[in-house]
């Protein structure tokens, strides 16, 4: 250490949080001032699913800390004109100036009220990718909280770019805002097009790598060979957006091809709603004295209410209840006499009936042997009937999961995908058990920290759900935001992550096109944009550049120029990520496959000093609180806990006094103290100083709570599966105040509230929305779709040369990938130049013919087609959010799109701006 | 006797370059030089595909044909099996790089930064001059190996002391030691799956070893 | 099993490093002629220090290329195994005996002389031989290949700089075919490899059909410069008989060069990877229990 110290080497320890796979910790070597390289966290290996490893996108850090580009110092746009083609002109203006700026005004918005004549905030803000800015953005949110109403419904790509369905779904079942395979466990894993090589992080990488070593058996479905189809067992190319109807199939094959006792009964008759009757009219079948859901007792051959003590309840059947409610929508309480009812578990085998893996064959272009030959694998790898002990508990050892993928998961067909996939791994009784499907974390159920704690008893033997109102007093009329989440999306809720869940595009839609019934969404007077890039990041970027264009007041934290912060008005940088102080939680459950069996927190403290004027996010905001005469209301916050933790605990105190601007170090070093006391119960209390050495610190995370079926157990809640009743109700209520505003644009949405999904011809939406855009679908014969590669997924790291470097090494960077048969038949050779059209526009790059891709697709990894962002500008890729047209026919009842599109593709000449990339 | 060997587990690697990335970076090599990297393969045809992912680099050949044909004796051998360049003595005439059967050699002849022109402050503290106009290649990080052993540790296990290609390895698939060490996790891990070396026909005995599957040979 | 192709294009040898091979191997065979002129009596000086001259050219363009022309000195450090060191000796040798054969225009210096262009023609056929790294190189007919060419381009220069009379005409028909033959079988010996099989691809693009067709076409010119000087008495028609000699001659060396300058510059890929099997990814055995 000191020969190193000598040689004025520093071992700085950090995390790198740039995806929604992290955070995970490393290792910033200095020398002479100098960041030079990143490095594991070694000393962290015992401790990290992923050994204390970063991958590839952290070895990006020290390009972006010294990329000649970068924006240092806050600059004033001399150009009132905004557009892609309106130079800036920016100048170069002090840090007082901008803050003054900015704070002028916010305190004039606070004089005439927060929110405008619509209801709507003046105020907007969008952070990028999966909440990860948060973790860049030190003491912001307490900014954000002391302010008040912020829109936060602009988005960069929710809803399309994320797994949207799941974290609705997810949540809503089993309290996943992610879903993964207990891959440490599992021993069968159906993956529909889930990438977790590329896009799981590390932790996800090492635990299927281990998993592959041990034996696992992982099937790939999808349309082209992804990383994680090639590292897996076997690969099904898929047609694009068929998946519902295989995962539907493979749900008929397990109910009808094999005996009753390959699925586990108890579970689906204790842990589910299987057994709740239905009704004629589609509900619940209710004791019409406690209004409680009724279940058939075969002892004593009658309805009872589904918790009375001593029952055994019929899983499957048909019976005829003599006297018993319905709970309609709007709270209608129907009287059912003599009514047929049938058990939920034999309304879904009903509904799965003609799902036959035959049926979908001609769906999936997938042989019906292989469908069937696939249930039977996961059934016979379900080990029904095994246990394991975890830490000393024996718990179910159901070692079968199954994955989805992102375009899976967002659009039409996802609600089917979720509930399938939900429950195949609930016939197996492999929901939240070890070896199964788990949930990773919460984000519309509090706390974050862990999810389990937000499991509360709440309707009829389920958790509760915190869904926004339908009824007609408290539905939401006139939307609270430009997305209007609350009003159009019950299942989202209105946490404070809700908004930014919701319809995310309707934002950037309604801006141009706002829908006659509402008042005009008038422009956020202020938008704060932070990580975030929505110019490039979104569907029909063009459209969203011109909306984006027509914001009065842009304040954004700038890294270098880019094709968002072109329409600016104030750029700001901030500190990045090897210059800035931030602590922030690690391990537990996190997205994604963050399992781990500690918790704790990790700083990043600047390993450099920051270059040029850039200034910690910290300092950015205690200036701007005070400058906006928000320091009290900000200070108070951050004793709340809007910097991670709580300054105030029991038995510790660290809270800062309100009325004076705090420093960095003063802020975080209260921060580092209660957070290491609240961890430890107060047996530990480290200051800052203790962080900078130590990097991080964690107590133990009982690996039983990974999985959510014990607290089921203990609760005594069932799953709210297989029937969706809540959710019919809630379409039904939905469509009724809808319609009672004359609002009909949002029917087909409505039509995706049923209570057990079933198949509607998916992929024909994309080939009718061509048609709806004038087009003729001959002429767009193939499907256009996209994937990721390690360096850039989900990283804002296109101006990174490091990381097209490395890319490059990949068949697919920056190409667009089509099968080698397709690409012969249009005369298209490997590295030739192509064009991919859709009705809304075209995107040009180099072919990369393989073998590994349906025939009727193509590829476009990442996203590209930059303009403005140095060097990004410059590589001569494709970009398929440039051909994705943003369409509410295309947007499903959570709000959300899929990144697909129907295109041609022909070879062209190289375009002449096209550098040698 | 000592003789460092990389094993690549090719059930585990993904293709992420995450090792790529650590080694230029560790290494400071300019753009376009890469002493690891990590290649995309495909092998079959439509739908009965594989695509492999490889990391490949200098194999440090018992028997280099890099060093027979270097004309100035600058390419050499360790005791340990580290082929090795001297850099004061390589008259940078790129012969090696095409008697390497693993295209593992690179040679700049000016210096190039990430950004264009001019070199970032990182660039600027490592532009390495001794290494322009000469050829470069994976030394193993036998810097760090060195620095490691004299101060007791033991490479591929502890850090310090291993490549940095292998310490940032995300799947694992990278593992280094010396094979020598008969009852050492390299040798068992070679023990107990099956593994091929590249291009074996050319008789250079390479030091790198894919494992491919489980098993005993 | 089928695998894509990964082999990449040498980066480091340009058009400077063909040119060593050209001046080098155009340059001996020059020499080697100029020898067996001088042992016939014939003016031998013009053309010998011709053939000295390309080789210093050629030499001359690879220190041009090396990274470190200032330590060129170091290429001799290596005889022991390192042809390209041997081909630096001989060369250093070459280079003063055949300035002396030049100068004392001294008969058995330049047989010597011839003798270590041969050995210096070797050399670089060795040189390319002995690259492993390029399967294009690597195959054995790149030796006589190499050697032929190199005879071909010299005695074809011979009868532009020495004589053209009917035993060089000859001597240089002689040569051609040879050169053909050694190229016919040369090809014929790619496609073994992935690597290999890409120079077949190079052979077949526009620049090299063209430098085919000019080797075939100064076939054609010397045979028919051979054909017009034996069926033609001596004297008679002499401007038309050299100007097609000496046509046949530019067409044998430059078609020549230009294959070579191919097939230093743009056949030569390096060896693919090729995977003798595929790894396992997982097997989804009962057996498997968790870790």
């Amino acid at each position: 250490m000191s020969a190193s110290a000598a040689k004025g080497v520093r071992e700085v320890p950090s995390f790198c949080y740039n995806c929604v796979a992290g955070p995970d910790l490393m290792t910033v070597r200095v020398e002479n001032g100098i960041a030079t390289r990143i490095e594991p966290c070694h000393q962290a290996e015992a401790i990290h699913p992923g050994l204390g490893r970063v991958c590839v996108k952290a070895f990006g850090l020290v390009q972006k800390t010294y990329n000649p580009h970068r924006v240092l110092t806050p600059m004033k746009r001399t150009n009132p004109r905004k557009g892609r083609n309106e130079d800036p002109g920016f100048v170069p203006i002090s840090w007082d100036e901008a803050l003054d700026a900015i704070a002028a005004k916010l305190n004039d918005i606070r004089a005439r009220g927060l929110l405008n004549d619509a209801g709507l905030p003046r105020v907007a803000a969008t952070f990028g990718h999966g909440g990860t800015p948060q973790s860049y953005m030190g003491t912001f949110p307490a900014f954000l909280s002391a302010w008040g109403m912020i829109d936060y419904s602009f988005g960069s790509g929710q809803g399309v770019k994320c797994v949207h369905s799941e974290h609705l779904y997810g949540e809503f079942w089993h309290r996943g805002f992610t879903v993964t395979s207990d891959t440490v466990r599992t021993r069968y894993l159906i993956s529909c097009g889930n990438n977790a090589e590329v896009s799981g992080g590390v932790c996800a990488v090492r635990r299927h790598a281990d998993a592959r070593i041990r034996g696992v058996k992982r099937v790939q479905i999808e349309p082209h060979l992804s990383p994680t189809g090639a590292c897996s067992a076997e690969w099904v190319p898929i047609k694009p957006k068929t998946d519902p109807a295989f995962l539907l199939a493979l749900i008929h094959a397990m109910l009808f091809e094999h005996p009753r006792s390959a699925l586990d009964l108890p579970f689906l008759r204790d842990r589910t709603a299987s057994p709740y009757l239905i009704g004629p009219d589609g509900y619940y079948l209710r004791d019409p004295a406690s209004g409680k859901p009724l279940v058939w007792d075969e002892i004593t051959d009658r309805p009872v209410p589904f918790d009375t003590a001593g029952a055994r309840l019929a899983l499957e059947g048909r019976f005829t209840v003599a006297d018993a409610v319905t709970r309609g929508p709007d709270d209608e309480i129907r009287p059912q006499r003599d009514a047929a009812a049938r058990t939920a578990f034999t309304a879904m085998a009903d509904a799965m009936a003609a799902h036959t893996p035959d049926w979908a064959a001609g769906i999936c272009d997938i042989p019906a042997g292989t469908i069937r030959r696939i249930a039977a694998e996961f059934l016979e790898n379900a080990c029904i009937g095994e246990t394991i002990e975890i830490d000393g508990e024996t718990l179910p050892f159901r070692p079968v999961a199954v994955t989805l993928g992102k375009t899976v998961n967002n659009g039409w067909g996802a609600y089917e995908c979720c509930w399938a996939r939900t429950m195949l791994a609930t016939l197996v009784g492999a929901l939240e058990v070890p070896g199964g499907t788990l949930g990773t974390t919460v984000r519309l159920n509090k706390p974050h920290d862990n999810r389990l704690k937000s499991v509360q008893p709440g309707e009829d033997g389920f958790m509760v759900a915190h869904f926004n109102a339908t009824s007609q007093k408290d539905w939401m009329a006139q939307p609270t935001g430009r997305n209007a989440h609350r009003t159009l999306v019950p299942i989202v809720g209105n946490s404070p992550w809700a908004q930014a869940l919701g319809p995310t595009h309707l934002a950037w839609m309604f801006a141009s096109d706002a829908p006659k019934e509402w008042p005009d969404p008038e422009l956020p007077e202020i938008w704060f944009a932070f990580r975030t890039n929505p110019a490039i990041s979104f569907w029909d970027t063009a459209r969203i550049g011109r909306a984006m264009a027509r914001m009065p007041f842009i304040v954004a934290f700038a890294y270098t120029f880019d094709e968002t912060n072109h329409m600016a008005d104030i750029l700001l940088p901030d500190a990045t990520d090897l210059e800035s102080t931030q602590l922030i939680r690690v391990g537990g459950t996190k997205f994604v496959e963050q399992h781990w069996a500690h918790q704790g927190v990790a700083l990043r403290a600047p390993a450099v000093e920051p270059l040029g004027e850039a200034r910690d996010f910290t300092w950015i905001t205690t200036e701007l609180c005070r400058r906006a005469g928000l320091l009290e209301r900000y200070n108070a916050a951050l004793n709340r806990g809007a910097a991670l933790v709580p300054l105030k605990g029991e038995g510790y105190d660290f809270s800062l006094a309100t009325d004076q601007a705090h420093s960095v170090e003063t802020i975080w070093n209260a921060v580092c103290q209660a957070a290491t006391a609240a961890l430890s119960e107060g047996k530990d209390v480290h200051d800052l100083d203790w962080f900078k050495q130590h990097g991080h610190y964690v107590v133990p995370f009982d690996r039983e709570d990974w999985f959510l079926t014990p607290t089921m157990v203990r609760q005594g809640l069932r799953y709210e599966l297989p029937y969706q009743e809540r959710l019919l109700r809630v379409g039904e209520e939905l469509g009724r105040r809808l319609h009672e505003h004359d609002i009909h644009w949002w029917d087909s949405q409505l039509s995706e509230y049923v209570a057990i999904p079933e198949w509607h011809d998916v992929p024909e939406r994309w080939v009718e929305s061509i048609r709806s855009m004038g087009a003729d679908p001959a002429d767009y014969p193939l499907w256009g779709i996209t994937t990721k590669v390690m360096p850039y997924t989900t990283g804002n790291n296109a101006g990174i040369p490091l990381m097209h470097e490395v890319s490059a090494n990949l068949r697919n960077h920056g190409a667009v990938v089509i099968n080698a048969t397709t690409a012969a038949g249009l005369g298209i050779a490997n590295g030739d130049w192509v064009e991919v059209r859709s009705p809304i526009g075209a995107t040009q790059g180099r072919a990369a013919v393989v073998q590994g891709c349906r025939p009727d697709t193509v590829v476009i990894p990442g996203q590209f087609d930059h303009w403005k962002t140095p060097f990004a500008k410059d590589l001569p890729f494709p970009s398929l959010n440039t051909v994705v047209p943003l369409s509410l026919a295309l947007t499903d009842a959570t709000g959300s799109g899929a990144d697909v599109v129907r295109v041609s593709v022909r070879r062209i000449a190289a375009p002449a701006q096209a550098g040698a990339a | 006797m000592t003789r460092y060997v990389m094993v690549a587990d090719l059930r585990r690697c993904v293709g992420c370059q995450t090792c790529t990335a650590a080694c230029k970076e560790g290494n400071g090599t300019p753009p376009g030089v890469q002493w690891r990297r990590v290649l995309d393969l495909e092998t079959g045809t439509y739908p009965n595909v594989n695509r492999v992912f490889v990391p490949v680099g200098c194999q440090h050949c018992a028997n280099p044909p890099c060093m027979e044909v270097c004309p100035s004796t600058a390419t050499g051998q360790r005791a340990d099996g580290i082929v090795t360049i001297d850099y004061e003595l390589c008259i940078g005439c790129s012969y090696c790089a095409m008697a390497c059967p693993y295209d593992a050699r690179s040679m700049v002849d000016h210096a190039e930064y990430a950004f264009g022109e001019q070199p970032t402050a990182v660039e600027a503290t490592r532009i390495g001059r001794e290494r322009i106009g000469v050829a470069t290649k994976c030394t193993f990080c036998a810097g760090r190996i060195d620095a490691g052993t004299a101060r007791g540790l033991v490479p591929g296990q502890d850090p310090e002391a291993t490549p940095l290609c292998v310490n940032s390895c995300i799947s694992g698939a990278l593992r280094f030691g010396d094979i020598e060490d008969k009852d050492g996790p390299i040798a068992t891990l070679l023990a107990e799956n099956q593994w091929f070396r590249m291009h074996e026909s050319e008789g250079t005995e390479p030091g790198f070893y894919y494992i491919w599957d489980k098993g005993a040979l | 099993m089928s695998q894509t192709v990964t082999s990449r294009r040498q980066r480091y040898w340009d058009l400077r490093a063909a040119g060593n091979f050209i001046g080098g191997g155009t340059g001996s065979g020059l020499i080697v002629v100029a020898a067996i002129a001088a042992v016939a009596g014939e003016p031998f000086r013009l053309p010998l220090a011709l053939g000295l001259g390309f080789i210093a050219a050629g030499l001359s363009l690879v220190w041009l290329e090396i990274g470190k022309p200032w330590r060129a000195f170091n290429v001799f450090f290596h005889p022991r195994t390192s042809w390209m060191t041997r081909e630096g000796i001989v060369a250093t040798v070459l280079i003063p005996l055949g300035a002396i054969a030049v100068a004392a225009d001294s008969v058995p210096a330049a047989v010597l002389a011839a003798l270590l262009a041969a050995g210096f023609l070797f050399c670089q056929a060795r040189i390319l031989r002995a690259a492993r790294g390029i399967p294009a190189w690597r195959q054995a007919e790149i030796v006589p290949l190499i050697l032929a060419t190199g005879l071909a381009e010299g005695s074809a220069v011979f009868l532009l700089a020495g004589s053209h009379a009917v035993p060089w005409l000859t001597l240089a028909l002689l040569a051609v075919l040879a050169r053909e033959a050694a190229w016919l079988a040369y090809r014929s010996g790619l496609g073994g490899t992935p690597a290999a099989a890409r120079a077949l691809g190079v052979f077949a693009t526009p620049p090299a059909r063209l430098a085919r067709a000019a080797q075939l076409a100064g076939l054609a010119a010397v045979a028919l410069a051979l054909g017009f000087a034996l069926l033609l008495a001596p004297g008679a028609l002499a401007a038309p008989a050299t100007l097609l000699a000496w046509t046949s001659g530019v067409l044998v060396a430059l078609s020549g060069w230009g294959v070579k300058a191919l097939l230093i510059t743009r056949a030569a890929f390096i060896r693919a990877v090729v995977l003798p099997v595929v790894p396992t990814r997982g097997s989804g055995g009962r057996h498997a229990r968790p870790v």
